[in-house]
């Protein structure tokens, strides 16, 4: 049985070095459409998982009327606290939000000399349950809230979250329907290069078929050789994107030009390459692409009777 | 060893290659069926050894019945059968032991005893000296020797044989002829198929002789 699978990939490996530029140009071309693949992956995967974290921060600031008296605000704190979906509210006095934007600005607190602080509407800050955090769960939460008469403004973001999730989606989309086609592309090239092998191979194979080769004794080279252009492609395509990923990931850490907003906004993101599972998954996809591919080919160009033909 | 009853084959040209052909080889026969060019000799040998499927009629090759539907084992019928074809189907680049071995190799045969088996097949054929020759370097004579020891070399109990000398001169088919007559009196069935109405008189074996693709009388000389 060792021995059988030893001539197989041996007689593989064969196949490919007396066809060495059309597998090497396979591999290549599966590498870059899994490349693509994948970076829509890594980069899906990102922002699904910032959607994520971002959600996980998510929080209502409900703005009060000027003219709310402050003993109406402890009634109306115990309200909100009481409303399904709400976590913790905590109350943001004028005084408090101008200590906020000091604390913000740093250096720069000298910007806001001058201002009093009764120009700033009072707030409440209401975290919500863990279940709550989601784009949709805020929006039910935001309308009850716009119920109370005492509050002039909810805020969360909304808008910025509805964009960001209708990016993902479409990313999503996008990835799966260039995805799609990427992997029939590739079935199509893995086929079309193993025709010419098959086909440089002809005549062996027609002996083959005299002898009494055994179908699986003919084809199995062919499908290792497919498998074998699917794993390296995708393989070497999971490299490049790491290599993309490392770099991308220095560039985040040491490019110095950045103004310092900025690299406080880059720090809180990470930036995760794909997990190992998903690698394993992309890496699989390739190799069965691959395979499928040379079945292509075989059922067209290996069948027994046709071959035997002279 | 052989059967055909009432064996039809139409391409899709609508050229009817075989009309109800019966006849039969028995264990250890040389039978030879002889016809001009066109009168369903391949066409009969392809359908024994699998290429082709009949239309109509039933086969019986090394007592399995080939026309059974849903045949698949063409491999291991194939194993059961040596086949020669008129243009050897050799690899030209590969010599004279190579393409023997590997004919055993992918048929699961090689290992241990292989050098012995390619020798004593190139010993049947005349050929043995030539061993590390490549096939391009050989005389035609020589390459269908050649195709006959990879057709014998798994020791099987049928020779078909499609026009094995018909690329040969009269010396060259001669010993090819001597060659096959020797391997049937060691017990080997043989068909073969030849137009060469000379070659198969030099010969005492039966002859079933095919014109238009249907079984004829031989043709009266004189």
């Amino acid at each position: 049985m060792l021995s059988f699978a030893r001539y197989m990939m041996m007689r593989a490996l064969q196949n490919m070095k007396g066809n060495l530029l059309p597998n090497i140009t396979t591999i290549a071309i599966i590498g870059i459409s899994m490349l693509i693949f994948s970076a829509f992956s890594l980069i899906a995967h990102n922002l699904t998982s910032f959607l994520k974290i971002w959600e996980k921060k998510i929080e209502v600031i409900a703005y009060l009327k000027k003219e709310i008296p402050l003993k109406e605000v402890e009634d109306l704190l115990l309200h909100v606290r009481s409303l399904e979906g709400v976590e913790s509210v905590k109350y943001v006095s004028p005084l408090d939000a101008i200590a906020f934007m000091e604390t913000k600005l740093g250096q720069q607190k000298n910007l806001l000399e001058g201002i009093q602080p009764d120009i700033l509407p009072s707030s409440f800050e209401i975290r919500l349950h863990k279940d709550y955090r989601t784009s949709l769960k805020v929006q039910e939460v935001a309308a009850g809230l716009r119920r109370i008469p005492q509050f002039d403004d909810i805020q969360y973001g909304q808008e910025w979250v509805e964009t960001f999730s209708a990016i993902v989606h479409i990313l999503r989309i996008t990835q799966w329907i260039l995805g799609g086609l990427l992997l029939i592309g590739i079935v199509f090239i893995v086929s079309n290069t193993l025709q010419l092998t098959i086909s440089s191979r002809r005549k062996e194979i027609e002996i083959m078929h005299l002898v009494g080769a055994s179908p699986a004794f003919i084809q199995i080279p062919f499908y290792l050789e497919g498998m074998f252009q699917g794993l390296v492609g995708t393989g070497l395509a999971l490299l490049f994107l790491f290599f993309l990923y490392y770099k991308l990931i220095l560039y985040k850490f040491f490019f110095v030009y950045l103004t310092p907003s900025m690299k406080e906004w880059l720090a809180g993101i990470s930036i995760a390459f794909l997990d190992w599972r998903t690698s394993a998954i992309i890496l699989g996809v390739g190799t069965v692409l691959g395979l499928f591919g040379s079945f292509v080919a075989s059922i067209r160009f290996l069948r027994y009777a046709r071959v035997a033909s002279q | 060893m052989i059967e055909m009853n009432h064996v039809s084959k139409t391409y899709s040209t609508r050229i009817k290659a075989l009309s109800d052909v019966t006849l039969k080889a028995s264990t250890g026969e040389f039978l030879f069926i002889a016809g001009p060019s066109g009168s369903g000799k391949s066409t009969l040998l392809r359908i024994l050894f699998c290429a082709e499927r009949p239309d109509r009629g039933e086969v019986i090759a090394n007592e399995i019945c080939i026309t059974r539907k849903g045949f698949r084992d063409v491999h291991r019928l194939r194993k059961t059968m040596g086949v020669i074809l008129q243009d050897f189907h050799l690899l030209r680049d590969w010599t004279v032991g190579k393409n023997i071995a590997f004919a055993l190799e992918i048929t699961g045969h090689a290992g241990g005893g292989t050098k012995r088996k390619i020798e004593e097949v190139l010993n049947r054929v005349n050929l043995l000296q030539r061993l590390k020759d490549p096939i391009f370097s050989l005389s035609a004579g020589e390459q269908q020797r050649v195709a006959i020891a990879r057709a014998l070399v798994n020791d099987p109990p049928l020779l078909l044989a499609d026009e094995p000398t018909g690329n040969l001169d009269r010396t060259m088919a001669h010993e090819v002829m001597e060659i096959l007559a020797d391997l049937n009196r060691r017990g080997t069935t043989i068909v073969f198929a030849t137009h060469n109405m000379n070659l198969v008189q030099d010969y005492p074996y039966r002859v079933v002789h095919l014109l238009g693709g249907r079984v004829v009388p031989p043709p009266e000389h004189g």
